[in-house]
């Protein structure tokens, strides 16, 4: 399990693989403030960064990579 | 899909590439500078390596991957397009199909391929090691000319360049910018965009953005996140090659700019005041100059011309470089020649650079949130959305028709019902329901029937595809020179009809070749042009397909043919005497007939038009041979659209019913029996003053009973062609036509004479249909 879907905010953890891109779309679109913790995500795949770049949730941490969190507009 | 699936499906996709491939390379040989077919070509090759990259397949994939660097540098114009280097992919290609035949036997490639393999890729690697020998230079400096060039279609500074921030890495030099749109299914491939661009080698900086909007509001629910929607930019210091690598399996989808050049360029302010749509247009102008030049055949008016509009352009298009080419071009020489001028225009081309300038200029940088002004720009690019295309076995379809033939057979049980209804039961208010519904049913199955043939049509030209090829090497090998004309090669028919059409069509061709069309010295002895033509036309009329094969060649020879068959023992010499030219020439459709003296690899075995005339007979087509000595002929082939339903004439004789086929019925008459002349056995009559044989059916099939004449004394005579002559059977009576699925005769009653196969009726009785022409022998 890469993604553990909490009360309020989904923590993104280690390598999160292209399985979990349709969950996470689906639970940001229910959530009434999306929210997604990136602290202890690694790297993520190329359609879960499509999920979060097009339903931008607010990124409560930014990732350690620097790169990915420049795409994501954190850093 | 399991493994097995994937491997025939790569196949099939493998034989179309080949094919598209094998045309596209005779394309282009007519018309090398043509970049559409170009990179047409080079799709089609790139797709194949890409499938053969899904197996393990290394002696094709080698052969395959040097073809596609081949043509690479050919499409970036760094290698010249000519018949050797044609002959050697062309070759390669038959090496690839063969390889694939392999696959498709035994689902591996047999362990001798290696060697032929790395001979067919090193033969075609040599012609790229040649020109890579000339200058590697040379391909660098091209690249910014191919950008430019209007048939590309694109800008020569690709807008997405001003998503990156160059300014920061002005001071590197070799810097690479480079776009990456992944196509819409890579998730499905196994791809990852992000990890793919975030791996690059020496990478700078990385942007990624929707490559359309991403879903606002109520589009985000139905949204797909395994849609790819990502445009990834990005520049790297790396060395191109290595980028290039890196980028090996999706390079199709990579766009590429040289970062450091712009940079470089953008320096000087002063070319930054033109707006940039003059520069555009100044920079289409320039190319539709160099491409007037290009031409061949001018007047030295045009070369003028030419030349007051390239400086008139200088002098629109202000700035240090354009000033410095104005002036170069006033020190050509006022005679110049249209080819100097040419190589100036293409050296000297300012409008390039200039609107490199003009795009990455701060005024005229477009700003990240303008979407409306990115969106078209975009959408020039993205490849084109995949056809919605289901492929389809072919037993699959052939299932579905027969399950349709049986629906139609079926339906026309109703009609019987109807009347048992009102006739046995006297319920006339439900026979006539009966008969509605039936109507229904009648308009739904025809309509099945006529969709489930429309599946199954197919163009001709996908049998003429292949003759382009053919008809190249036979005439190189012969010495001759051939043009092949096609016509109408859209016109559609039956699959099965199709196929069969590809055996005789190459009979056909390769007779033509061989005896047909002369010698080029031969040919312009007699006043004709040195290259014969060829002309394959393609056309429907009514429900028949007709394709005439006409050359312009020497034509056939009658009296040749005639001494040829009685020499041959084919007709005896005083029957071949009595017969006029026109019928003379249809003797070489006689089995075992050749007037080559020598027999060539090609024709003159004496197995060449009767096995045409067969092939085409077995699926009910015709062939009619016309011939003009010294001007050419024409084979006129006479196909039916379809195979699957055939109408027949259900006749009456002893008691029996049986079909005769109704393309070969002529007419339908009663005769008076005093009418009918009786010479011996023989029996002729009468029909518009013509004699028309009779025979009766009934003694045809050894049936003890003499046809019965009606009421008024006649009899039913169904006067059918045979041979070009009509003959006349007598039968007792006509029931009126029926259409049918002609089942052919199996397994037991496969030997049977006289019979073209079997059809279900409508009240489930069991109709034999007829071959007459087997009968009548």
């Amino acid at each position: 399990m890469t993604i553990r879907y909490l009360k309020k905010h989904a923590a993104l953890e280690g390598h999160v693989a292209v399985d979990d891109a349709e969950a996470l779309a689906q639970w940001l679109l229910q959530q009434r403030e999306p929210a997604v913790h990136l602290g202890k995500c690694e790297d993520v795949h190329g359609a879960v960064l499509q999920v979060l770049l097009a339903l931008r949730p607010t990124f409560k941490s930014s990732p350690a990579d620097p790169l990915l969190a420049r795409v994501l507009g954190l850093a | 899909m399991n493994q097995a699936d994937l491997l025939d499906q790569f196949v099939i996709e493998a034989r179309e590439c080949l094919e598209a491939i094998g045309k596209r390379l005779l394309d282009v040989e007519q018309d090398p500078d043509n970049d559409e077919l170009l990179n047409d070509l080079f799709r089609s090759v790139h797709t194949l390596k890409g499938n053969c990259g899904l197996f393990e397949f290394k002696p094709l994939e080698r052969v395959v991957h040097a073809g596609e660097d081949l043509l690479d540098r050919v499409r970036h114009r760094t290698l010249a397009y000519s018949a050797a280097l044609a002959d050697a992919l062309l070759e390669a290609m038959d090496y690839s199909a063969q390889l694939i035949e392999q696959i498709e036997r035994h689902g591996r490639i047999e362990d001798g391929a290696d060697a032929g393999s790395i001979a067919h890729a090193s033969a075609l690697r040599a012609f790229v090691c040649d020109s890579a020998s000339a200058s590697s230079a040379e391909a660098l400096a091209a690249l910014p000319v191919v950008a430019a060039d209007p048939a590309s279609g694109e800008d020569v500074t690709p807008s997405w360049m001003s998503r990156l921030d160059l300014a920061a890495f002005a001071s590197k030099s070799g810097v690479l910018a480079l776009r990456y749109l992944p196509e819409e299914g890579c998730f499905f491939k196994g791809e990852d965009p992000w990890r793919l661009a975030r791996t690059v080698p020496g990478l700078l900086q990385l942007k990624v953005e929707g490559a359309c909007a991403w879903p606002q509001g109520d589009e985000r629910a139905a949204w797909d996140c395994y849609q790819c929607n990502l445009d990834i930019v990005l520049c790297t210091d790396a060395p191109r090659a290595e980028v290039e690598a890196h980028f090996r399996c999706v390079a199709e989808q990579v766009a590429w700019c040289d970062a450091t050049v712009n940079v470089r360029t953008a320096a000087p302010p002063s070319d930054g005041a033109v707006s940039p749509l003059l520069r555009k247009r100044a920079a289409a102008l320039w190319n539709d100059q160099c491409e007037l030049l290009a031409r061949a055949g001018h007047s030295a008016g045009t070369v003028r011309a030419a030349r007051r509009a390239l400086t008139n352009l200088l002098s629109c298009v202000e700035g240090a470089a354009a000033s410095a080419a104005s002036a170069s071009l006033a020190e050509l020489s006022e005679e110049v020649s249209a080819s100097s001028l040419l190589t100036w225009a293409r050296s000297n081309a300012p409008a390039a650079e200039a609107v490199v300038v003009a795009t990455l200029s701060p005024d005229a940088r477009m700003p990240d949130t303008d979407i409306a002004a990115v969106l078209p720009r975009i959408e020039d690019s993205p490849p084109a959305a995949p056809q919605k295309v289901l492929k389809v076995g072919q037993e699959k379809i052939d299932r579905l028709m027969e399950l349709i033939g049986e629906m139609v057979v079926a339906k026309n049980s109703l009609p019987y019902l109807a009347q048992r209804a009102e006739e046995v039961f006297q319920q006339r208010e439900l026979a006539r329901e009966i008969k509605a519904q039936y109507a229904v049913i009648n308009r739904i199955a025809d309509d099945l029937q006529h969709a489930i043939m429309q599946v199954r049509m197919l163009p001709v030209g996908a049998v003429f595809q292949r003759f382009g090829r053919l008809i190249r090497d036979i005439s190189r090998k012969l010495g001759k020179e051939v043009n092949l004309v096609v016509e109408g090669e859209d016109t559609e028919a039956d699959k099965n009809v199709i196929e069969s059409l590809a055996d005789p069509l190459i009979h056909i061709l390769r007779n033509s070749l061989d005896h047909g069309i002369e010698l080029p010295a031969v040919r312009r002895a007699a006043g004709k042009a040195p290259a014969g033509t060829i002309r394959i036309v393609a056309r429907q009329e009514s429900d028949r397909v007709i394709i005439e094969i006409q050359d312009d060649g020497a034509g056939v020879n009658a009296a040749r043919v005639r001494d040829k068959a009685v020499e041959r023992g084919l007709i005896h010499a005083d029957q071949a005497a009595t017969l006029s030219d026109d019928d003379a020439v249809q003797l070489i459709f006689l089995p075992g007939f050749s007037t080559a003296d020598q027999i060539s690899d090609l024709s003159g075995r004496g197995v060449g038009m009767d096995v045409v005339r067969t092939a085409i007979e077995r699926i009910n087509g015709g062939v009619e041979l016309t011939s003009v000595q010294g001007q050419g002929t024409t084979l006129r082939l006479s196909l039916p659209l379809s195979m699957a339903v055939t109408t027949v004439m259900v006749v009456e004789s002893a008691g029996r019913q049986l079909g005769v086929p109704m393309d070969l019925i002529v007419e339908t008459v009663r005769v008076p029996a005093c009418d009918i002349h009786h010479f011996k056995q023989a029996r002729t009559t009468v029909l518009r003053g013509r004699v028309v044989p009779l025979r009766a059916l009934n003694d045809l099939l050894a049936l003890d009973a003499a046809p019965i004449p009606n009421d008024a004394g006649e009899l039913a005579v169904l006067v059918i062609r045979h041979d070009n002559e009509s003959v006349g059977l007598l039968v007792d009576q006509f029931q009126g036509a029926s259409d049918i699925i002609l089942k052919p005769l199996e397994g037991v009653l496969a030997g049977l004479i006289g019979f073209a196969g079997t059809a279900l009726m409508g009240d489930g009785g069991v109709l034999m249909v007829l071959n007459p022409k087997e009968l009548l022998q």
